[in-house]
């Protein structure tokens, strides 16, 4: 499957070890670079601004921690920071819902609003190609039920609640989509 | 490897990273994960393929203040000599990502006044000692002392964890007082864990403490158990 051009992670490989070696600039230069992209993705899950600040300050301080750990990790840059993001989220996210409902702060049009330039998404078009070419291949509620779960964090139950198909359904479309997916990009 | 396990691992490292595990599931699966290299890689391989997708959002201004913190934060940081000790440890990954941005103020036996025995002193740094932790010689109490007055958002609570020597996973001792002191009964499992603690931490959680029983917020302080007399 396609990646992310070699510069790109290379670059951001080389921040990485830059953070290893307790160079804050190196996280200040990711900070620019990645910010934007990895709020958008908090946000789309926590659904508030204030907690999606606080989860994106956790996914720094996390990534500065844990860059001495990436070389053992060997996935890409982008993706790995991208994983630190989006688990902050999803388990503040659950531990939220257990305490009180989730207040929606934000209508969901807003969520999607963007106020940053799109430059680093950009970069990884390759990839995202190869991805849609696959999940244009799914049946269209495999593929809907898929990007729900992944993007906005939702569980099987969530998911069901929000298409209005049965839970049963919804975990056999998710589970036999990612099967197809992974068939797809592996060919 | 054997196929079957990969076959079992494969949907599992998918499901994990989409967030569709169910709570328990998916604390196994990040257990197994800290052992099992075939797992991380199953994991790391669903990242890869599926990035993409987060990456289709339109980034996002971050507020100014949001970059300042994380800079004081990681300027604050000082690597101890705890890290190496709590490599492979299982609670890893919680450690690793939070830990070290508080350091022990060690008070020698002289400062012990029975009938507690100070067990440690945490703040942000040596400078600004926040609570200090004492416990009585049967370990069925804990006395926290608030040394510095709290300014912080209400909605959050701090609590306090006994970190085991033996890597096992943090023991609640429960949410530490923003002024004056607080008295805390221990159970006979939280006593032994203030017994056997090498590390006393601090995370920051929903009010009322952590929904699961294990930490779920930053950790913002580390310190060392005193080795008492």
């Amino acid at each position: 499957m396609a990646t992310m051009s070699d510069t790109d992670s290379g670059e951001l490989e080389q921040l990485l070890g830059r953070c290893a070696a307790q160079d804050p600039t190196a996280l200040e230069q990711l900070y620019q670079r990645v910010a934007g992209i990895l709020l958008a993705i908090v946000m789309r899950i926590l659904r508030q601004r204030d907690l999606a600040e606080d989860a994106l300050q956790d996914v720094f301080v996390r990534i500065w921690l844990q860059s001495r750990q990436y070389d053992q990790i060997r996935g890409r840059p982008l993706a790995w920071m991208i994983s630190i993001a989006r688990y902050r989220a999803i388990d503040l996210v659950r531990a939220q819902r257990r305490m009180v409902p989730l207040i929606e702060e934000d209508l969901p049009a807003q969520l999607i609003a963007s106020d940053a330039d799109t430059s680093e998404a950009g970069e990884s078009s390759r990839t995202q190609s190869a991805l849609q070419h696959c999940l244009d291949m799914l049946s269209a509620p495999q593929q809907q039920c898929l990007v729900l779960a992944y993007q906005e964090g939702l569980s099987h139950e969530a998911v069901a609640t929000s298409l209005g198909h049965p839970l049963g359904t919804v975990k056999s479309w998710i589970r036999r989509g990612l099967q197809s997916l992974r068939k797809c990009l592996e060919s | 490897m054997n196929y079957d396990r990969q076959d079992l691992l494969e949907p599992l490292a998918a499901e994990f990273v989409v967030g569709t595990l169910r709570e328990g599931a998916r604390r196994r699966f990040q257990r197994l994960c800290t052992v099992l290299p075939a797992a991380r890689a199953a994991r790391t391989r669903w990242e890869d393929r599926l990035a993409a997708l987060a990456l289709t959002l339109a980034p996002l201004t971050p507020r100014a203040q949001t970059w300042q913190a994380i800079h004081r934060q990681i300027t604050a940081t000082k690597v101890t000599s705890i890290e190496p000790r709590l490599r492979r440890r299982l609670w890893l990954p919680l450690a690793a990502a939070a830990a070290i941005l508080g350091i022990a103020v060690w008070l020698g036996p002289r400062l012990l006044s029975p009938p507690t025995q100070v067990v440690a002193v945490l703040g942000a740094d040596t400078q600004h000692p926040q609570w200090r932790i004492e416990r009585t010689p049967d370990a069925h109490q804990l006395r926290v002392t608030t040394l510095a007055a709290m300014t912080s958002n209400p909605q959050k609570a701090f609590e306090l964890w006994a970190l085991p020597r033996d890597g096992k996973p943090p023991v609640s001792l429960g949410l530490l007082p923003r002024a004056g002191n607080a008295t805390y009964p221990l159970s006979n499992a939280q006593g032994a864990a203030v017994l056997a603690a090498g590390n006393l931490a601090v995370s920051v959680e929903p009010a009322g403490g952590s929904p699961t029983g294990a930490p779920t917020g930053p950790v913002i302080m580390v310190g060392a158990v005193v080795v008492s007399s």
